[in-house]
């Protein structure tokens, strides 16, 4: 069950790995909201230019990107046809019912498919350099304020990075009950769907089972290490804002700046 | 055969490179190898849950190839049973009996004929009575793993493959669970295929033993010639079994053997008579 890419780290040495997972994220939700001030092609292209510059400078290869799409595929692609045919004006090259390609649909459907794939891309890349763990950190770090409020931030991004670190663990776990069930005469791909329904039944048992035993090994052993929640507690690995953070959001600021002097 | 996880990804990874082998009816045959040199990928083609890339393999007349639909694989997943690494994964019915008697309700039989089954292989593996309306869960590690073989043994298979069986059981229970094997082995005429780190099983109990290394077979053997080449075993950083080890180290300091004993027993029945000698010498 190696397939979902989204969410796996590349292990890497580049301008892309050593930025501060704040600033990585920060960055990539900046880009996320920037994506849908983009209603050209001229703004299309200069984003597109810029997630290419930073796919390149995390010196990994583009099929890895490509493979990030993949698994939405179908999602996009329903989008984009809703987009094309129930999108009125400019020329009309056919007409079915309710259904109507016209220029503008066309175009659309084209923006629609960039604007998906421009976030995946970002978001794969965010994943492909940062580790969970760092993820993690960074999220607790970008919240801290909210502790203000009462917002139980460290506790939320212990969850996160516990949840993280499990969910490998956890397919992997799937896949071996599988195949002991599969050997045990299951037969997970066929019959109808009660009957489908029914052979989930010795997957997740134990699957619970075990993530439960796991859950509470993972409690113990925190426990006798002395855990004793956030309160004074410092971190082994430190994030430290460099220039080089610094100089990556002030770019992406001069391609915001950009994006509004493009857009019409 | 060879297998390719995760082809055509830039995760593709060889684990089973060109290997070719043949394994005898009722044998007893060990794989060894270290942890990530194929011994599981290798096992999981055996009963079809996995196939090969390329190449075919032949199991009691099934032939499995590259294009083999899974379809085809329901009569030789019950011919071969698979008990994989720590196997009481798998357990989730409400009590052990219902439990065994899973797979026969799988492959077809009725509800009562599952049960009758299930008390059997319960007995063969030495599940005591009282433990048979319980919930799994509450069992022991070794008595949850006893079940699970049952299980497993409850589709009467013809061949038992086992993938490290043994692995975090104490002395006691790795012994005890390796003396059922030679008891299906020797009794009920199985067919065993044994992945093990333990020497001195492969030793004491195999007749036939490959060695995997980075997805390669470099050895296809017997127990007796395969410790009897302690370097080639080190080279590839293989240990030798205790009994063999310490006939070695003696054979170093003096003490020639035609071939070096595999078992407790070969060892004792090769030095007594010499003790006896020195017995005499010295008194
Ligand atoms: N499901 C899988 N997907 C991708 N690679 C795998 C998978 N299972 C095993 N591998 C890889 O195949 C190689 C052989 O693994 P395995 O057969 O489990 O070895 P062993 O059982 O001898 O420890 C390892 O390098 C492992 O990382
Ligand atoms: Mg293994």
């Amino acid at each position: 069950m190696g397939k979902l890419l989204l969410g796996r780290y590349l292990q890497g040495n580049s301008f892309v790995h050593r930025l501060d997972p704040r600033a990585k994220m920060i960055l990539c939700f900046y880009f996320v909201l920037i994506v849908f001030l983009c209603n050209n092609w001229q703004t299309y292209l200069l984003l597109s230019a810029t997630t290419l510059l930073c796919a390149v400078l995390s010196k990994i290869k583009l099929s890895y990107f490509i493979k990030g799409v993949m698994p939405l595929i179908w999602l996009i692609l329903f989008t984009v046809l809703l987009q094309v045919f129930f999108t009125r004006g400019g020329t009309v090259y056919w007409q079915f019912g309710p259904l109507t390609l016209t220029q503008f649909g066309l175009l659309n459907g084209v923006f629609v498919f960039c604007r998906f794939v421009l976030i995946i891309f970002m978001s794969t890349l965010l994943t492909l350099t940062t580790p969970p763990l760092a993820i993690a950190d960074a999220t607790e770090s970008l919240m801290a304020p909210l502790k203000k409020i009462k917002v139980p931030v460290h506790e939320i991004s212990l969850m996160l990075s516990i949840a993280l670190r499990f969910v490998p663990t956890l397919m992997d776990e799937t896949t071996k009950i599988m195949n002991a069930q599969r050997s045990r005469g299951v037969d997970f791909s066929e019959g109808s769907l009660v009957k489908r329904i029914k052979a989930v039944i010795p997957l997740l048992i134990p699957l619970f089972v075990s993530a439960l035993t796991r859950a509470e090994d993972l409690a113990t052993a925190m426990e006798a290490r002395g855990y004793r929640g956030g309160e004074g507690r410092t971190k082994y690995r430190r994030q430290i804002w460099q220039l080089k953070d610094t100089v990556s959001l002030v770019f992406f600021g001069l391609v915001t700046v950009g994006l509004i002097f493009l857009r019409n | 055969m060879s297998h390719t996880y995760q082809v055509g990804t830039p995760l593709e990874e060889v684990a089973v490179k060109e290997v070719s082998f043949e394994i005898k009816n009722q044998s007893f045959t060990a794989i060894v190898g270290h942890t990530g040199s194929g011994k599981s990928t290798l096992l999981q083609h055996l009963n079809g849950l996995l196939k090969p890339t390329s190449g075919y393999l032949t199991i009691n007349g099934h032939k499995i190839t590259p294009e083999t639909k899974n379809k085809e694989l329901g009569d030789l997943r019950q011919e071969v049973g698979f008990v994989f690494q720590f196997p009481e994964a798998q357990l989730f019915e409400e009590t052990v009996l219902k439990d065994i008697a899973f797979a026969p309700k799988n492959f077809g039989k009725s509800e009562a004929e599952a049960l009758e089954i299930a008390r059997e292989k319960a007995k063969l593996v030495k599940l005591p009575e009282a433990v048979l309306e319980r919930s799994p869960f509450e069992l022991s590690g070794g008595q949850m793993r006893r079940v699970a073989i049952a299980g497993i043994l409850a589709m009467s298979p013809k061949i038992l493959v086992l993938d490290e069986p043994t692995a975090g059981l104490d002395p006691v229970g790795r012994f005890e669970m390796m003396e059922l094997f030679k008891q299906l082995h020797q009794k009920e005429g199985l067919t065993i295929i044994l992945v093990t780190h333990q020497m001195n099983d492969v030793a004491n109990y195999a007749d036939h033993v490959l060695v995997m290394e980075e997805g390669q077979l470099i050895a296809d053997t017997t127990s007796k010639e395969l410790f009897s080449d302690p370097s080639w075993l080190k080279a590839h950083h293989l240990s030798l079994p205790q009994t063999t080890d310490f006939a070695y180290q003696l054979q170093q300091r003096g003490i020639s053997f035609e071939t070096l004993p595999l078992t407790e027993h070969e060892l004792a029945r090769f030095l007594a008579p010499k003790l006896n000698q020195r017995g005499k010498i010295d008194g």
